[in-house]
């Protein structure tokens, strides 16, 4: 299998394509694979030159912590939900997400969300009280990981100019219907900074690894006068 | 205003910072990564607190945790824990928690070794949904400039002087370089030693490190060799992942075969509530069992899968390939969770003034075994514990930055240190070898000889830490780790070896019974290379 990798030594410089071939098992993830690469004291490229080991970022190995993701033949997704069987073809390209500066190889910084997040005061303060008709589309908001693959896909979002991107629309719902203190606030955030940006492609929805049903949160939010 | 400088920024480090906010103190919280990727977003099945007074009592939930540790947790601290759970439960949910709920109250539901269903939760996802909350409670503290999150981080060393700490030497992967921040008190919330073993049910960011420096530096270490194989994981080709007690909790039931017939050996031996003995129990009887290990939930139906255990039938599904509606799931004790680690009083201050330990890394409430449930209750409860200690004592300092110029050189050499002469390991091969000493020595039975063997084994490595190749591409963090980590993996082998009799989650083949003479925590202490053993007879820590 042939394992074409977008590197980038230091954020400043310029990124290069580097070649591997390498073979692991079909029910293998692309973050193990990225593991098994680098478990070897000499990773070499396609040619046969040994190279350093490959940068990337990952925590809990299952989908639940969002580090591990990338841009996949393509396609953003998480490295290790990611299976070798499922890739077509016998080429994989991995790429860091470009819609954030590099770090290194395909690590991201992702800060610019946590910095808006901050600026605009997401956050709930005291909760108001359950609502249980609320309660599933809650606890699945709840669920987001930060790991930017819907900022990733959209095709409004340029690195955060003004359009916050999925992530925070779905953080303006859990705040909105959690609390009273700052609803009016939230709600001017939500409309200056994704309603005014969003084109509805709606792409972030199919990309999300935890399923948040960002239409719902958008048809919650818009609704509120 | 005092300053306090937190380590690590999960559960425990966000509960503590919040804490030290509310209570008008200035926290800068510090780690390589965001919240949402420490190893408090796997947490899944719940947190334990009575809420419900009519059946269950806080004196219950105080002896199970007692019983469940094998009674060698201070009954203090354990009061404190289980008093204050309903608090913690109910604080956590003011912040905006997304609790499961029945009948307007927060759900709880059945996990190991508890005699009342105590363990609230959040569908599948309680962890992720209290760290949600906390972060975005931090976040309203960080806009009061009360709190200050530093991300790509890593701890270096504590500033210590004549027994007390003055803040922390980090590794500023943003600038490449060593800096001192000196606080008016140091909180260790860097969770559990996963990379002792290589792969674990957890997160690859926990590694024990800060806990093995700490300890060369004269910090107490407590229980190490207590460390909690969770019967239920399945073994993928890249990771261990846990099939969460909620399985058990919803009913499911553990088996064997022989020929054709299902033996259920845990009903056999306790009665109908077998599945759900505390996890060192059932984790010994699938050992003892020498064959495959099954859990079946397929009687529950698809629909009450999907309802109350979805996370695991996807879980399953994906990396399994199986559907557990209609299959038994295949499952192996994995090691999961440390009771062990910095040796703590009551307040989580360590033997060194103002310095404290929170969360996973700290050893305190879970004794010789941890029931479920219990953990994020002591991350969320630590924290706060931490925090209105330093606000009480800890005083404001006024050392200068000179008076530690020595201790950041020194840290600054080791970045430009490339080992010594030729023929060396590398870093990476040296973590393997590790874990496979570890995992073949420290298995769920343990004895004398092998102990023995892998304290050797570790002996070599640490002579050879210093001359290790560093990786050509990672940060100077995966190498300059290496060395407390294995000073730290002896530390366990050593306490293991120590501890002459079987407790909890400790299990010597050579010493099959629990002895009288052993029922007090172990504490061990580092001197220049020297490690020794004491068990805490007196209650040195339990005040
Ligand atoms: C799969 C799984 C399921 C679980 N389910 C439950 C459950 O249902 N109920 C329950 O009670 N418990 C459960 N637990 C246990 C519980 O999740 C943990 O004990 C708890 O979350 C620990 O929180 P913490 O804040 O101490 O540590 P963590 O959440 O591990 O956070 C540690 C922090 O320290 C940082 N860090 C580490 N090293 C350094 C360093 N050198 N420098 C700087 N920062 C550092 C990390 O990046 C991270 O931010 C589960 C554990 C696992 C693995």
């Amino acid at each position: 299998m042939r394992v074409r990798i977008l590197r980038q030594e230091s954020p400043d410089s310029s990124p290069y394509w580097q070649e591997f071939t390498y073979e692991c098992s079909a029910d293998q993830t692309v973050a193990g694979m990225l593991e098994e690469m680098n478990s070897l004291d000499d990773l070499k490229d396609a040619e046969g030159k040994k190279v350093p080991h490959i940068i990337w970022e990952c925590s809990c190995l299952q989908g639940m912590c969002g580090a591990c993701a990338m841009v996949i033949n393509g396609q953003p997704a998480l490295a290790c939900e990611t299976f070798i069987r499922n890739i077509k073809g016998d080429l994989i390209t991995l790429e860091p997400l470009r819609k954030f500066p590099t770090i290194k190889d395909l690590a991201v910084d992702r800060s610019i969300i946590q910095e808006k997040l901050l600026q605009e005061n997401a956050y709930i303060e005291e909760y108001k009280g359950s609502d249980s008709k609320e309660y599933d589309h809650q606890y699945l908001a709840g669920k987001c990981l930060k790991c930017g693959l819907c900022l990733e896909i959209c095709p409004n979002y340029k690195g955060s100019r003004r359009f916050y991107g999925a992530a925070f629309a779905n953080d303006c719902y859990l705040i909105e219907t959690r609390s009273d203190v700052h609803k009016k606030d939230i709600k001017k955030s939500y409309d200056d900074h994704f309603a005014a940006g969003c084109s509805k492609s709606l792409a972030c929805v199919d990309v999300c690894p935890m399923k948040i049903p960002t239409l719902a949160s958008m048809a919650k939010m818009n609704r509120i006068k | 205003m005092k300053n306090v400088l937190i380590i690590g920024s999960g559960i425990s480090g966000l509960s503590c910072a919040i804490s030290c906010a509310e209570l008008g103190m200035k926290a800068t919280i510090l780690s390589p990564y965001v919240s949402e990727r420490a190893q408090s977003v796997l947490a899944a099945g719940g947190i334990n607190a009575v809420l419900d007074h009519s059946e269950d009592s806080i004196e219950s939930h105080i002896e199970d945790t007692l019983k469940g540790g094998a009674y060698i947790a201070g009954t203090e601290s354990v009061k404190g824990l289980c008093t204050n759970a309903p608090d913690v439960v109910r604080w956590l949910e003011r912040l905006g928690t997304v609790f499961t709920r029945e009948n307007g109250e927060i759900s709880r539901r059945a996990f190991g070794g508890q005699s009342h269903n105590r363990t609230c939760y959040c569908g599948a996802a309680t962890g992720k949904q209290i760290v949600t909350a906390l972060t975005m409670e931090a976040r309203r503290f960080e806009g009061k400039g009360l709190i200050r999150r530093m991300i790509r981080c890593d701890f270096y060393s504590a500033l210590i002087k004549d027994g007390r700490c003055y803040g922390a030497v980090v590794f500023n992967e943003n600038t490449g370089k060593m800096e001192l921040i000196r606080a008016d008190a140091l909180v260790i919330a860097a969770g559990g030693q996963n990379a002792l073993f290589g792969k674990t049910t957890g997160s690859q960011l926990c590694d024990g490190y800060a806990a093995g420096r700490l300890f060369m530096q004269g910090v107490d270490l407590k229980n190490l060799e207590f460390i909690q194989y969770h019967p239920t994981t399945i073994k993928t080709v890249h990771k261990k992942m846990l099939v969460s007690e909620a399985a058990r909790g919803e009913g499911g039931r553990l088996y064997y075969l022989d020929g054709d017939r299902r033996v259920y050996f845990m009903e056999d031996k306790f009665g109908p509530g077998g599945n759900l003995m505390p996890r060192d129990i059932v984790s010994k009887c699938i050992y003892e069992t020498h064959k495959q290990v099954y859990l079946d939930v397929t009687f529950l139906g698809k629909e009450t899968i999907l309802k109350k255990i979805p996370e695991i039938y996807e879980l399953c599904q994906k990396y399994y390939g199986i559907d557990i509606s209609q299959e038994s799931i295949p499952v192996d004790p994995s090691v999961h969770f440390f009771m062990g680690g910095i040796a703590v009083r009551n307040n989580h201050e360590t033997n060194i003034k103002d310095l404290y330990a929170v969360g996973e890394c700290a050893s305190i409430y879970h004794g010789a075994n941890r029931l479920g449930g219990n953990s994020l209750l002591a991350a969320a409860y630590s924290g706060r514990v931490a925090a209105a200690s330093i606000a009480k004592s800890a005083e404001e300092k006024t050392a200068s930055d000179d008076e530690f110029k020595d201790e950041l050189k020194a840290a600054q050499d080791v970045l430009t240190n490339n080992g010594g002469t030729k023929d060396r390991l590398t870093v990476k091969y040296v973590r393997d070898m590790l874990a496979q000493i570890m995992n073949r020595e420290l298995g769920i039975v343990r004895c004398e000889e092998e102990l023995k063997k892998g304290i050797e084994d570790i002996e070599y490595y640490i002579g050879v830490a210093d001359e290790t190749v560093p990786d050509d591409a990672e940060l100077p963090y995966y190498t300059y780790s290496l060395k407390a980590i294995l000073v730290l993996a002896k530390a366990v082998l050593i306490c293991a070896q120590e501890r002459r009799e079987s407790r909890g989650a400790h299990l010597r083949s050579d010493h099959p019974e629990t002895d009288d003479g052993f029922k007090a925590p172990t504490i061990i202490s580092y001197d220049d290379g020297r490690f020794t053993v004491t068990y805490d007879r007196e209650g040195r820590y339990e005040s």
